[in-house]
């Protein structure tokens, strides 16, 4: 499987290139929505629609938005998308949409989203981009389920809601608190790291001209830091 | 130059299309989302209004309800249900309460509170089936008196919102402010009233008010408010009979001098007269206290620390006239029901032989017996200031 085949620009976002264990981005959503399943499967899957529209049409575009104003573009297309799927679930899912609160209108600004239409939607043709979106969506989905699926049947003895049997009377109540929800984050995020080899964080991609930190980095690009 | 026009169209272009389909969107989801909002307010509405249907909001700017009339639903069948907000013990308190067709209550919940006692979680089961003319007899909740109190007014507000509603018009004035008017209709030329303590038995005449700029008296009958001069001439066209008895009335009241008795002459009289007057028709006017909740014995108990003071006006035969709580501190909320006239007032007429037949206050066993005990000897009082004993 060649590095840019459409099967490895879909299956990158499940693990080698998971957004939320080996990219660390949307932390704020991960941590807030997974204390029940249904929240984060909600979340993740508001989150993928809202990626593959985005990357679609982002990658559309790609040609006709100026340089200079492609960020506030990326946000006003974002922003669309994510209030087009806000009422969408307001009007069909409305449980969904109460238990999501108000970190649903906030996948606005989930850096995944911006991270992936800067990162790859921006240079790669319609179909990849989609792809992308799909994998990415996916991988965002399976981390948040991975975290609740922890955080909800230890810490509140339920799985779905429903009470397991025993382990209910043995809850780990801080599990469902935000200390919890970080100490679950990190030892997932170790555990990824461990079957990636410590290889994934490192990936070309993050090329330094797009790069907040480039200015003070000092490196060419991110693979001189390997090893440190 | 050319790249910033591009910019800024490129900009505009994308967020017109965005905007255009967030239109869409909205078009196709707004009704179902009013719908399922609609639902679910309906939903908890139907609580308080089991029989409602299709509940809609009513924009309470077009009407001038009771102010702790804070939203209104109106449903199918002609029913409404109100949401009051209002003080009892603490302020906070938010009552929903429906009122079917026929301006009965249907229900009546209590959605938030900061009070102490939590009665009024329970106490919508007593107003319902209540109606304008029956809501004031329906009995507060001994030792919640003031939670209850509040909570039957916020029902009463619901009630008269009902008839506002429905084209009606209803009497939004506090007891004190119809007092205040009927008492300016009466006597155009005076602004503020000061009432009369009454020490002559008169029939038909419940109270008195002078006017403080001297421009004369009302006597309030039944239903009437007459006013005179200060020589008690009748200035209200009313029925002759109204006219002689109020006459009759001023004659006696107006003019009646008190002087003071020198009580220590009297070593029998009871400790509970403080001070006693002999009018001059021959009455007397006996200040007395009270042992209420905060005094037992000779001790004190409870936060009280004071006796109830109470002024009574009584024939030389022994016939109270007029009784009256002139200050207490009872416990709030519960004894200190002995200040209003529907406690005092039972007095008024009562003589040796039948002075204890009163209404208790309701959870204040202390306190109406504390009175009562100070009332009982005031025909002692009579007898003595008349040498009798």
């Amino acid at each position: 499987m060649t590095k840019n085949s459409n099967m490895s620009v879909l299956l990158k976002g499940l693990l080698l290139e998971n957004p939320v264990f080996v990219l660390i981005l949307g932390t704020c959503p991960t941590l807030a929505t997974t204390t029940t399943l249904i929240g984060a499967i909600g979340m993740g899957l508001a989150a993928t629609a809202v990626l593959i529209c985005s990357n679609a049409v982002i990658s559309l575009l790609r040609k006709v938005i100026p340089e200079s104003v492609r960020i506030p573009c990326y946000i006003v297309i974002i922003a669309g998308f994510v209030t087009v799927v806000q009422m969408f679930i307001h009007a069909y899912l409305p449980t969904l949409y109460e238990l999501l609160g108000v970190y649903l209108a906030l996948i606005t600004v989930n850096c995944i989203i911006l991270g992936r239409a800067e990162m790859f939607a921006s240079k790669n043709s319609v179909g990849k981009s989609v792809l992308d979106g799909i994998g990415m969506g996916l991988g965002f989905t399976l981390a948040l389920v991975s975290i609740a699926l922890i955080r909800e049947v230890f810490g509140a003895g339920t799985f779905f809601g429903m009470e397991i049997p025993v382990l209910s009377n043995f809850k780990i109540e801080f599990l469902t608190k935000a200390p919890g929800g970080f100490l679950v984050y990190g030892i997932m995020i170790a555990a990824v790291s461990k079957i990636t080899k410590g290889k994934a964080p490192y990936k070309k991609e993050f090329s330094c001209a797009n790069c907040p930190s480039a200015s003070f980095c000092g490196k060419q690009n991110c693979e001189e830091r390997k090893g440190n | 130059m050319k790249k910033h026009i591009k910019s800024v169209i490129s900009l505009t272009a994308i967020c017109a299309v965005v905007s255009l389909l967030l239109a869409v969107t909205n078009y196709v989801t707004d009704p179902i989302i009013k719908k399922q909002e609609s639902d679910a307010v309906g939903k908890a509405l139907t609580v308080v209004l089991p029989n409602g249907e299709d509940f809609q909001t009513v924009e309470l700017t077009e009407y001038k309800l009771p102010e702790t009339v804070i939203e209104a639903y109106s449903e199918k069948n002609g029913g409404y249900v109100f949401k009051m907000t209002t003080t009892g013990y603490a302020s906070g308190l938010v009552i929903l309460c429906g009122i079917d067709a026929d301006g009965k209550v249907a229900g009546a919940t209590c959605i938030a509170s900061n009070e102490t006692n939590k009665a009024e979680t329970e106490y919508g089961k007593n107003v319902v089936n209540a109606t304008l003319d029956s809501i004031d007899k329906v009995d507060t909740v001994g030792g919640s008196t003031k939670t209850t109190t509040a909570y039957r007014n916020a029902v009463k507000d619901a009630l008269n919102s009902f008839v506002i509603l429905n084209g009606g018009s209803v009497d939004l004035r506090s007891e004190e402010e119809i007092l205040a008017d009927n008492l300016k209709t009466a006597l155009p030329d005076a602004d503020e009233f000061t009432p009369i303590f009454i020490t002559e038995d008169m029939e038909g005449i419940k109270d008195i008010y002078s006017a403080n700029n001297g421009a004369g008296f009302v006597f309030v009958t039944k239903d009437k408010f007459i006013a005179t001069d200060l020589q008690g001439n009748v200035l209200t066209e009313t029925e002759q009979e109204i006219k002689t008895k109020v006459s009759s009335a001023a004659q006696k009241q107006i003019g009646v001098t008190l002087t003071e008795i020198d009580i220590t002459k009297y070593p029998d009289m009871p400790t509970t007269v403080e001070k006693a007057y002999k009018t001059s028709t021959g009455n007397f006017v006996l200040e007395l206290r009270a042992a209420g909740f905060g005094i037992r014995g000779d001790e004190w108990y409870g936060p009280s620390g004071e006796y109830i003071k109470i002024k009574v006006s009584v024939t030389s035969g022994g016939k109270i006239i007029t009784c009256k709580t002139v200050s207490q501190k009872e416990s709030d909320g519960i004894g200190s029901a002995c200040k209003e006239p529907a406690f005092y007032t039972q007095f008024n007429g009562k003589e040796e032989s039948n002075y204890a037949d009163i209404d208790a206050i309701s959870g204040a066993t202390i306190t109406t017996n504390g009175y009562k005990t100070a009332i009982s000897k005031v025909f002692e009082a009579v007898k003595i200031l008349k040498g009798e004993n």
